[in-house]
């Protein structure tokens, strides 16, 4: 057992926690984005595997990472403003159509990186190379906390920053308080002349984008190459992560830390003899817990007040 | 007056026969309506994905003949094709159910993992007569995935819980409890590679290749058994008080509720059932795909469920009808990967195009206003 503690104690660990943190932490503030919005988005992991291909392949063609960083985060954007294009505009359910949105970014990546490289399992014959990692001088010198952030890769640092910024964004800003009136109630914000699609679309773009990031971080900063189905259902993960962080942005942030950390720690585990299957899948657990309570205690809530929420959401499909 | 009057014959015709005819026309009109639909979503879906393959430069042409043609070419391939129609029909039907009842279960992942394991454990360990051997597994399976449905089911309808979230962690969770006995438990002592003790030669699926006296490759007896699934599917949801609730619920939720139905306890059921069901497609790809467990072997089956679930507009009958089809072109994908240049993932694209185009309620409306709007020009 002391050995267990040595590795979780150590300042490596909590280093890698960040590490695997990171694409959580971006993908489920992207969530969250769209989801305040009134759209949810679950092709979150469509928007992090297109992303992450986008971005080794720009960056291994082009010579540039960062060329490939901002490709791949368009191409996650880009994901995201289909989904909104099929769900505001040709009427989809949006889960439906989040749901063909990832079969098509599975599909699509597969398809060129074999294409494009005559080889079905990722782009590892193409070096890409991947971001660099920053040292900053004055956090680097701070005891404790100067070990575990020197050095970490600079989408780990733009995930620390993104959960500030994006509180930022939903509460201080014009553009956050629109979001937020839009997801709330969208027939009241139109009768204010506020544009609802628009707002719906421009949160759906930044979603994509931090999904986005969340996928550039894996193909570009985890490792240098790009796998075929790297992100290995995450975008669904950090989908829980938001519902489980209760739609705010540092309870996301923490339910995603919690994610990245019960990851870490299975894999740190793995080498000493505990299942580390099981150790990881405690988060799961936790977060169906935690669901079954939030929503115990809303219905308490809104038996006293209000009527409860609508069981049933709109028909997945009419039959004849 | 004598212009109102109508003829004699239509007069003793009662009302209610005439509103059956009526209603029976508009059917088949829609039936008609719906199927030209589904066929023509393929042939764009497939024309998309020929496009793509078109503008990377491969032989399209060659792709297209090997994605058609390649599965009547032989026997076996034949048989794959219907293994592989037999557990997407379940898995199809198994989305299918809570659908009607308006319900998005995304759970069929953890389920099919949850009905595999209960039924090859069954069926490695206990000694059974001759049919009880098949059935019994059977029975585990779709109990283990009934279990499972449950959870979200009373969480949604007792609490009100969000579905979607709660079925993505269940998956989550037993998928890794899935991996976990396996790489510690059920190992077969001696094997290198990471997979169980293969199931009794009672328990296996008796293969179809042994009747038909031609090599079938893995197809079953499960696709009798599948079609018999679908058939009480049918009669669950056409003929029968829970069907008519599941229906009512899905349809007009207000309705149903002001009716007096139990909505909650309706949509446990419906939960359950999908569960049950995936449960079965488990044990299908256990006792007759693979003859045992294996890591990662529903593959990205369970969202394929909801595909074929969506094509076949959640009428069992249709969704029997998308698997045979979506199935012959994952099988017709594997050929065209072998003979041609033009990888297997291309069908995958096509899949996403089938989704996207049949969920996008409004295309058609606007492809209809669109095209009226030049003939008015």
């Amino acid at each position: 057992m002391g050995s267990v503690l040595d590795v979780v104690l150590s300042t490596a660990f909590f280093a890698a926690i960040l590490g695997v943190s990171t694409p959580y932490v971006l993908a489920a503030l992207g969530g969250l984005l769209a989801e305040r919005a009134g759209v949810p988005n679950i092709a979150l992991e469509g928007s992090m595997l297109s992303a992450a291909c986008a971005g080794a392949l720009v960056a291994g063609y082009s010579g540039s990472v960062w060329a490939g960083a901002v490709c791949g985060i368009a191409a996650g954007s880009l994901l995201a403003l289909l989904l909104g294009v099929l769900h505001l505009y040709l009427g989809a359910d949006a889960i439906i159509a989040g749901i063909g949105l990832n079969l098509l970014a599975a599909g699509a990546t597969s398809y060129t990186v074999f294409a494009l490289l005559g080889d079905k399992g990722g782009t590892s014959r193409l070096h890409s190379g991947a971001l660099p990692s920053l040292r900053l001088p004055l956090i680097e010198d701070i005891p404790g906390v100067g070990a575990v952030l020197s050095g970490q890769n600079v989408l780990t640092w733009a995930a620390l920053a993104a959960t500030p910024v994006v509180a930022w964004l939903l509460y201080r800003t014009r553009f956050g308080f629109h979001l937020r009136a839009v997801g709330e109630h969208p027939e009241a914000a139109r009768s204010v002349g506020i544009h609802v699609h628009r707002v719906q679309f421009r949160a759906l773009a930044l979603s994509g984008a931090l999904a986005g990031a969340a996928g550039v971080f894996l193909s570009m900063g985890a490792v240098s190459f790009f796998v075929t189905g790297m992100t290995a259902g995450r975008g669904y993960i950090a989908l829980a992560a938001v519902f489980l962080g209760a739609l705010r942005p540092w309870g996301v942030f923490l339910a995603a830390l919690g994610f990245g950390t019960a990851e870490a720690l299975a894999v740190q585990l793995g080498n000493l003899d505990v299942p580390g299957q099981l150790v990881s899948a405690i988060p799961y657990v936790f977060t169906l817990l935690a669901l079954a309570f939030f929503a115990w205690r809303r219905r308490r809530a809104s038996r006293t007040d209000a009527a409860p929420a609508p069981l049933t959401g709109p028909p997945v499909l009419e039959s004849p | 007056m004598t212009s109102t009057m109508e003829p004699a014959a239509e007069q003793r015709e009662l009302p209610e026969t005439r509103d059956r005819r009526e209603f029976l026309a508009t059917r088949r009109r829609t039936v008609a309506v719906e199927l030209t639909m589904t066929v023509l979503t393929v042939a764009v879906a497939v024309l998309i994905a020929f496009l793509v393959v078109l503008a990377t430069g491969k032989d399209a042409g060659g792709a297209l003949d090997a994605l058609l043609t390649g599965p009547l070419e032989r026997t076996p391939r034949i048989g794959r094709w219907l293994a592989d129609a037999t557990t997407l029909s379940l898995l199809g039907l198994s989305v299918a159910i809570p659908f009607r009842a308006r319900q998005i279960s995304l759970g069929a992942e953890g389920q099919v993992y949850a009905g595999a394991l209960a039924s090859a454990l069954v069926a490695i360990n206990l000694h059974l007569p001759p049919v009880a051997a098949v059935l019994v597994p059977l029975g585990a399976a779709a109990l283990a995935g009934g279990a499972l449905g449950a959870v979200p089911g009373v969480m949604k309808a007792r609490l009100g819980a969000n579905e979607i979230v709660a079925t993505l962690m269940l998956n989550a969770v037993v998928v890794r409890v899935f991996d976990y006995l396996l790489t510690d438990h059920l190992k077969a002592p001696g094997s290198s590679a990471v997979q169980s003790a293969p199931v009794r030669p009672d328990s296996a699926l008796p293969l179809l290749s042994n009747f038909f006296e031609v090599p079938l490759d893995q197809a079953n007896i499960g696709l009798f058994g599948m079609l018999a699934v679908a058939a009480a599917v049918w009669f669950l949801l056409a003929r029968t008080p829970l069907g008519y609730r599941i229906r009512v619920t899905g349809s007009n939720p207000d309705f149903a509720r002001y009716g007096g139905l139990d909505v909650p306890r309706t949509i446990e059921w419906s939960f359950v059932i999908g569960g049950a069901l995936a449960g079965l497609a488990g044990a299908h790809l256990a006792l007759g795909i693979y003859g045992g467990l294996q890591p990662d072997m529903a593959g990205g089956l369970a969202f394929e469920g909801i595909v074929v679930a969506l094509l076949g507009r959640n009428n069992p009958v249709g969704v029997v009808a998308a698997a045979l089809l979506y199935s012959y072109l994952r099988v017709g994908g594997d050929v065209m990967e072998q003979q041609t240049d033009v990888g297997s993932d291309a069908v995958t694209i096509i899949q996403a195009v089938i989704v996207l185009l049949v969920t996008a309620r409004a295309l058609p409306e606007l492809v209809k206003r669109y095209l009226a709007r030049r003939e008015a020009r």
